[in-house]
């Protein structure tokens, strides 16, 4: 079962992500904005890039969107998508982790996803686990 | 399903009162009829009208364009003018992502029937020449100082570099360089994100667009404009690419904590905001006009690449095509300019989220060659039906002088890709003679006309309303799409 789902949003997508725990929750949530955008289709480049990041924000629902930007930002920067991501540390609204990443000529991107935004935002801990939703804007 | 109750002014306008909700500074004024106004009830677009006339120093109304839909922040369609004097905001959200995303609407002197073999041609040589789709990377490459020379000197750079000429930059909303620009207020991410990207037409709902005019509706501009029947125009739709989207997500993050600061409320992070004369709000619009820059450079070089295209299947230079241009308009900007309030003259900071200026004859900030007509407003609709030439009149000092940017959308995404498929839509479009070439399928699917409300619905409104006067319809022939 994947760990995300689209919900309907006029203009742009909204996605719903669930985790065990933080880091599952932040982790599937990377992952689900590469999957969304592109598909793999070709081996063009076998390099694979270990980019490290580390965001500190106010509080968990700015940091939630804050990585994910982060992510699709170091994305276009550097020409990769994202297939694996390790974090090492979440804690007092602060993130480090590795997101891996390939040529993004590897890749069919279907979907150019622009941000994430606040708009609408949810990240809690609900009784099966760690729930978010967020807006993507396409 | 929004349950806001709405105040009817008249046929064309609605209120949502200012006790709709406390905190509101203004009401919302939604210019709808009611065929329109069934479907934006659809969505959450009206809370985000209610949402924007939060923000201090709003003037009049937080208004909504007749192809408004739910955004993000801002509803998409959404016009709102702060007072700087009265503690006035100015907010990255009620810019976008995509700042200065805009369209350019060219002519041509030749007549459908000159290319109707030729459009299969063309529309491929447009899309080989013409880098699209997403991350797309351009063949105009910059070197590190001149992409800073591009968010001063904007389309002006491009001319400088034969991409045009200076006639072009006097068709051009703000001649293409918005004065004020900062590059030092722009990131290093975003200088990293826009490099490479100078000429690239981007992905999603962006698209370059070989039309015909099939209808006229005002034979005095038509022929102030030398636009008849079955005239072949060319209409470009673009923004700032990946450098817009970084200014844009650097900003929000920083205005988040501005709201604490300044003790503003709003009922949305998404509508962030500072003092336009605060310096993170100085800072923010120093950084925004870059990229608004940058995207007129970039919508001046896609014309130019178009223009060589044309060139190549016709044989022709560009001129001796007549592919001249009409005008260029952004449609996701914040500008500060002045209105007359109550008899007397503001300074305003004006945000237009989805949503053209529409500047009546006369206006000082006209080319002379529209003094007598008005500013050409472009609306593009979407792929299959119409898209139309307005001209700004005086009716729309209430918009602070503001139209629609387009025909709206109707159905999200996953709806449209649920009831769409690729090859029958493709089919479909063909057997109406109309060619598309796209990047991904995905995006063909995504953007089928039915995803869209009907532009020639939104165009009356804003035309009966007197936002702006119809001059022509054209209809599409052949799309390339990111």
């Amino acid at each position: 079962m994947e760990n995300y789902e689209v919900f309907e949003h006029t203009a742009d997508i909204g996605i719903r992500i669930k985790g065990k725990d933080l880091k599952d929750l932040f982790k599937n949530a990377g992952l689900a904005i590469f999957r969304i955008s592109s598909r793999k289709q070709f081996t063009k480049n076998k390099n694979h890039a270990n980019i490290s990041i580390k965001i500190s924000s106010d509080n968990l629902e700015s940091l939630f969107v804050d990585w994910l930007n982060e992510l699709l930002s170091l994305s276009s920067a550097k020409g990769l998508i994202f297939h694996n991501i390790k974090i090492n540390k979440l804690e007092n609204n602060s993130i480090e982790a590795v997101a891996v990443g390939s040529d993004i000529n590897n890749y069919k991107v279907n979907t150019e996803i622009k941000a994430a935004t606040y708009h609408g935002l949810e990240v809690f801990l609900g009784p099966g686990g760690w729930q978010a939703e967020v807006i993507l804007d396409v | 399903m929004s349950e806001v109750n709405l105040e009817k002014i008249d046929d064309f306008r609605w209120r949502i009162p200012k006790s709709y909700r406390p905190g509101m500074r203004a009401p919302g004024v939604i210019y709808a009829d009611e065929k329109l106004l069934k479907d934006i009830r659809q969505d959450k677009a009206m809370e985000q009208v209610a949402n924007v006339a939060f923000l201090p120093g709003i003037v009049k109304a937080s208004l909504a364009m007749p192809d408004i839909h739910w955004g993000y922040g801002f509803p998409i369609g959404g016009v709102a003018a702060t007072d700087i004097e009265n503690g006035g905001v100015i907010s990255p959200g009620g810019v976008g992502f995509d700042i200065n995303c805009g369209v350019r609407l060219l002519k041509t002197n030749l007549q459908f029937e000159d290319i109707k073999n030729k459009l299969k041609d063309l529309a491929c040589a447009l899309f080989s020449d013409v880098p699209s789709g997403v991350g797309s990377k351009g063949d105009i490459r910059v070197s590190a100082k001149e992409e800073k020379e591009i968010l001063v000197k904007g389309a002006k750079w491009a001319v400088e570099k034969g991409f045009g000429t200076k006639d072009d930059l006097d068709c051009t909303e703000e001649q293409g360089a918005i004065a004020g620009a900062d590059p030092a207020a722009v990131s290093e991410r975003a200088y990293a994100r826009g490099k490479a990207q100078s000429g690239t037409l981007g992905s999603g709902n962006h698209f370059l667009e070989v039309q015909v005019i099939d209808q006229l509706y005002d034979r005095d501009a038509c022929d102030a404009l030398n636009l008849d029947l079955g005239q072949v125009t060319v209409m470009i739709h673009s923004g700032s690419r990946g450098f817009g989207y970084q200014v844009c997500e650097d900003y929000t993050r920083s205005m988040v904590h501005c709201l604490a600061k300044y003790g503003i409320n709003v009922p949305d992070r998404q509508l962030a905001c500072a003092p336009v004369n605060s310096p993170e709000g100085k800072a923010y619009l120093g950084a925004m006009k870059c990229a608004a820059n940058y995207a007129w450079a970039n919508r001046q070089c896609l014309m130019h690449l178009t223009r060589l295209a044309f060139e190549r299947i016709f044989n022709l230079s560009w001129q001796k095509l007549g592919m001249f241009l009409i005008y260029d308009v952004a449609h996701n900007i914040a500008k500060i300019e002045k209105h007359i309030i109550d008899g007397e003259e503001k300074i305003l900071c004006v945000h237009r989220k989805g949503a053209t200026r529409s500047i009546p004859p006369g206006h000082p900030d006209l080319p002379q060659k529209y003094k007598k007509i008005g500013q050409p407003v472009i609306i593009p609709g979407d792929m299959g039906r119409n898209s139309y030439l307005l001209a700004g009149r005086e009716g729309a000092a209430e918009t602070f002088y503001s139209a629609c940017h387009g025909a709206g959308r109707l159905k999200s995404r996953t709806a449209s890709s649920r009831s769409e498929n690729a090859d029958t839509l493709l089919k479909d479009l063909e057997s109406q003679g109309i060619i598309v070439k796209a990047s991904g399928r995905q995006t063909i699917i995504e953007e089928a006309p039915q995803a869209y409300k009907n532009v020639n619905d939104v165009v009356d409104v804003v035309h009966n309303a007197g936002l702006a006067k119809r001059v022509c319809r054209m209809r599409p022939l052949g799309v390339i799409k990111g």
